[in-house]
């Protein structure tokens, strides 16, 4: 085979034993070629440098020791599917029969839970509810009671205004006694809201400032 | 990088083997044929059957056939011990998790490397981001660890300083080939390219690392 220097960089890409053997062959005679043939195997010889092939059997024991614990969730896992697939072994009227009973336990097990569950609740607010509505209708009878008694001390004045100051005190009372009517229909259909019940004991506060005043005006 | 090359002489450390006789002069088949014999043994068939029974002594066997090549494998692609450990030990759980997807196209052997170069490339990949949020260099080249020191040290030195230099798909390509010792056919397989796209690949890594290591060529030598 005839090798000249032109062919040398396509054998060091891809040339067969031959060609290899001719360029060898004809480097013996050519300087150049010798020189490059020399350094491209000597970048080969080079690359072994590269090379440490040391046992390590510290890393085995790991690795052994990670393949070990997966094998084991996998055969679990394998496990836990073959006895799901014993379920295609019963025949399919049982298999039926099985699903619907547990379908209906279930059900069943859920709703008596909700509304086991719901009722518990709503018995323990109503109870909280029912004992703090009772304190404060009672606080708000008597606080009425009272009230009324002052108003009563207050009517005579009241039925005949001697001055224009009282007719303007009668005017309030009334507008008072209508805010108070509206606030104590609106806690009827609310008795739980806590922002009514201020809004009523402002307005009897002011009621009860009012006949206090009209009662001092008398003295 | 040139300059370390040029000022190391590694033409008078090494013997020269222009002289040595042989069929093919590729270095790689002297010094690792022991390696490319590999899938031409029963044994790959049968490794491959004891892993997909789920028997630990076949995983055995395989790192003690290829767990060392692996590990350098890994190192000289990370540049680090600690991640070619954590690369070999991921690719063993890799191999039981998707052993049963292996259908023998390749040989075992091969196929445990892809397994090996793909969890590689994806550690590279997650050290680059990492790297990026530092705002680091992200085309950095893996430095390499100290290792056991071989017979031409500062030759290693070099040699990895230029390997550095290279492209990645260079670097892979001439670390698989010339040091690890696996066939055209079988970088090809594990890199999903074609022969002759490695066959290039490797030609122009030599030619420059070539261009690094050594010194100037002669007035002669390039006129040639």
């Amino acid at each position: 085979m005839n090798i000249s220097c032109g062919d040398r960089e396509r054998i060091f890409l891809d040339g067969s034993a031959e060609e290899w053997a001719a360029l060898e062959q004809h480097a013996a005679s050519c300087p150049v070629c010798a020189e490059e043939v020399r350094g491209w195997k000597a970048l080969s010889r080079a690359a072994e440098e590269l090379r440490d092939y040391r046992e390590d059997t510290q890393l085995w024991m790991k690795i052994e020791s990670a393949l070990r614990e997966t094998g084991e969730r996998k055969v679990s896992r394998r496990r836990f599917w073959e006895r799901l697939g014993t379920w295609s072994e019963i025949p399919l009227g049982w298999r039926t029969a099985l699903a619907g009973a547990l379908v209906l336990a279930l059900a069943f097990s859920g709703v008596y839970f909700l509304r086991h569950q719901n009722t518990t609740d709503l018995g323990q607010n109503r109870l909280l509810k029912n004992s703090a509505l009772a304190e404060v209708e009672r606080t708000q009878g008597d606080y009425m009671k009272a009230i009324d008694a002052l108003a009563g001390q207050a009517k005579p004045e009241l039925d005949s205004p001697s001055t224009p100051l009282m007719a303007s005190y009668k005017e309030k009372l009334i507008v008072l006694d209508s805010a108070i009517d509206e606030l104590r229909a609106e806690t009827g259909r609310n008795p739980s809201n806590a922002h009514l019940r201020y809004e009523l004991l402002a307005m009897y506060q002011e009621k009860q400032q009012t006949l206090q005043e009209i009662l001092e005006m008398k003295q | 990088m040139g300059t370390v090359g040029l000022t190391l002489q590694w033409e008078h450390r090494i013997s020269p083997v222009a002289g040595e006789g042989g069929r093919r002069v590729e270095p790689s088949q002297i010094a690792a044929g022991q390696n490319r014999e590999n899938n031409a043994l029963p044994e790959d068939a049968a490794l491959a059957a004891g892993c997909l029974a789920g028997d630990l002594r076949a995983y055995e066997r395989l790192y003690h056939l290829q767990g060392a090549r692996m590990k350098n494998l890994a190192r000289n692609l990370l540049g680090s011990t600690t991640d070619a450990e954590d690369a070999v030990q991921d690719t063993f759980l890799k191999i039981q998790r998707s052993i049963g997807s292996f259908r023998g196209q390749s040989a075992f052997v091969t196929w445990t490397f892809r397994i090996l170069v793909n969890t590689c490339y994806d550690l590279r990949r997650s050290r680059v981001r990492r790297k990026e949020q530092a705002q680091e260099n992200s085309d950095e080249a893996p430095r390499p660890e100290p290792r056991a020191p071989g017979s031409h040290p500062t030759l290693r030195m070099a040699l990895e300083r230029a390997l550095a230099a290279l492209t990645p798909h260079q670097r892979d390509v001439f670390l698989l080939y010339e040091v690890e010792g696996f066939r055209h056919a079988e970088i090809a397989a594990m890199l999903q390219i074609s022969e002759t796209a490695s066959k290039n690949t490797l030609f122009q890594a030599k030619k420059n690392l070539r261009g690094m290591l050594e010194p100037p060529r002669s007035a002669e030598a390039g006129a040639q």
